[in-house]
């Protein structure tokens, strides 16, 4: 290499010597260099400031014993597998959290709590000397925030799109997806699996009557007492359109379906919404379809519902405020259990 | 002679399942959980040779991490996450809710991390059998679609052979494929017999 094209790196190089103090203690993350016997050997400001040990109280102590609290067994297993290896590590905040006792200068209070850390472990080599360890520290706390925004509000995001926005159970969206999940478990388990259909009685003559604003609230109300009538976590009501509704229920053989058909029915009954231009009696009721997946049946998703809104139809035919079940065998022709209340 | 032979894709077998059962012991540290890694398999292909089959990949898109080694063979390291259950994996060992495609791209750091405690583990066994060592770049973490890779794979010229180690993971009930692949020139894979030889020698 020439003279000439030496000067200008050297210039810079000149330039860093003297700057290098400056930069080194001015940078926006830690940085501590250890030596062989982990030892540290440089300590910058910024672990001053977030680990209240000055440089001097830093300086040729053995890493592990600065901290008033000892780093994470982690930490340690790595900086010495830098070490041994020469190989550079690094530690993710997202499976360590805060190895090192580092705080936020700000935090004041007695039960301040570990800075979220990104660390990283580099071996720096010379021909001369023993090896030594470079260890970056940055302050994570700012993007662990921001995560935890984005996550909670993709949380009310996913829990909008499933929601219907005027009775705040389950829309249908959310129900097609789940019924399909439910319908492949059933068949996996050899599960019965009971689907209920069911429309309030004469509602366009109630909304007609009464107005669109008393029809949310009787609405509202059918909903809401669907919901009191679900028995485990698998259960699911949702609103499947206008004053439609339906009752997906796991693990429900046939029977069962029918004597809670029975029971929702009465229930919506009992809450005794007035509604005189129902041509049942003087207050809102139901009408319901009930079909069960019978696991020795292959049937598909389409066919279950089906069934049931064929049941739900047959009942409305029958008189309404009844419930009916259609087996899936005998899809064009109706099962003897009806039921009627008046 | 310019490739390895049975006896030294044995000796290196023995070597990264070494290398396997420290990755092994550093992750289990990490997830309080028992963790086991494997090395069943390992070959030397021509980089011109590999595709999706060979790697029994499945899936468009993957994750890799990738180091570049030096020593007295260079090496470009390639960690290949091939199924979703090595992300499931990470997302248990963080008890993260995200969904598989938001991990991907979203713990581009703890990916990092595991492709870089198994790459360090595995080349740290190779340097403790040859008794030589090694220099390397921090992991550098991609997502990307297998064409991607083996295109960037085939296209390496400098890189004409390559040294495939399939990897089983397993932590609790999951369990993972993955794969580890060494670029190496041909004067790496040279330095690499070499090595090897001096090593067989000696024993």
């Amino acid at each position: 290499m020439t003279e000439s094209a030496r000067e200008p790196v050297n210039s810079s190089q000149q330039l860093l010597v003297k700057k290098a103090d400056q930069i080194f203690n001015t940078i926006n993350m830690g940085l501590i260099l250890v030596n062989a016997n982990e030892q540290v050997l440089m300590w910058n400001d910024w672990m001053v400031k977030h680990s209240d040990v000055s440089t001097d109280q830093a300086i040729t102590k053995k890493l592990a014993e600065v901290f008033n609290e000892s780093p994470s067994a982690a930490f340690l297993t790595s900086l010495r597998n830098t070490l041994n290896y020469g190989l550079p590590v690094v530690l993710s905040n997202a499976l360590h959290r805060s190895p090192l006792a580092l705080y936020d200068p700000s935090d004041l209070s007695n039960d301040r709590v570990r800075m979220h850390q990104s660390i990283s472990i580099t071996p720096l080599f010379s021909d001369d000397e023993e090896r030594c360890c470079l260890i970056q520290i940055t302050d994570s706390s700012a993007s662990i925030k921001r995560e935890k925004m984005l996550r909670s509000h993709s949380e009310i995001l996913k829990k909008e799109a499933s929601t219907d926005s005027l009775t705040g159970i389950y829309n249908r969206r959310f129900f097609d997806e789940h019924f399909a999940i439910a319908m492949a478990h059933s068949r996996r388990q050899k599960l019965p699996l009971s689907i209920f259909m069911l429309d309030i009685d004469f509602f366009k003559e109630y909304n007609d009557f009464y107005g669109h604003i008393a029809g949310d609230k009787a609405l509202i109300k059918v909903a809401k007492t669907l919901k009191t009538q679900l028995l485990r976590a698998t259960d699911i009501v949702a609103r499947y359109g206008g004053e439609e509704f339906v009752l997906m229920m796991p693990n429900m053989p046939e029977q069962g379906a029918m004597q809670f058909a029975e029971k929702i029915r009465a229930a919506i009954f009992d809450i005794a919404i007035p509604h005189i231009k129902s041509r049942i009696c003087q207050q809102i009721s139901i009408s319901i379809g009930v079909s069960t997946y019978l696991s020795d049946k292959d049937i598909s998703l389409h066919n279950l519902l089906e069934a049931a809104d064929a049941a739900l139809y047959k009942a409305k035919q029958s008189g309404r405020n009844q419930s009916h079940y259609l087996a899936l065998e005998h899809e064009q022709n109706p099962a003897p259990t009806d039921t009627k209340d008046v | 002679m310019n490739t390895l032979t049975e006896l030294h894709l044995d000796a290196l077998s023995e070597v990264f399942n070494v290398g396997a059962g420290r990755a092994a012991a550093s992750l289990s540290e990490i997830v309080g959980d028992e963790v086991r890694l494997s090395v069943p398999k390992v070959e030397v292909r021509k980089s011109t040779e590999i595709d999706a089959s060979i790697m029994a990949i499945s899936g468009n898109r993957f994750g890799a991490v990738t180091q570049q080694f030096t020593g007295p063979f260079n090496a470009e390291a390639v960690l290949i996450f091939t199924e979703d259950h090595a992300l499931e994996i990470v997302r248990d060992m963080m008890g993260s809710q995200m969904s598989i495609e938001e991990l991907a791209e979203f713990e581009q750091e703890a990916m990092c991390e595991l492709g870089n405690i198994i790459l360090n583990a595995c080349l740290s066994a190779v340097a403790d059998m040859l008794d030589i060592s090694f220099n390397s770049s921090l992991p550098h973490y991609a997502i990307a679609s297998t064409e991607d890779l083996f295109k960037r794979i085939a296209q390496t010229t400098e890189h004409p052979y390559i040294l495939v180690l399939h990897i089983d993971l397993a932590i609790e009930k999951r369990h993972s494929e993955g794969h580890l692949v060494f670029l190496l020139s041909s004067a790496s894979l040279k330095n690499l017999v070499d090595q090897i030889d001096r090593f067989l020698g000696n024993i």
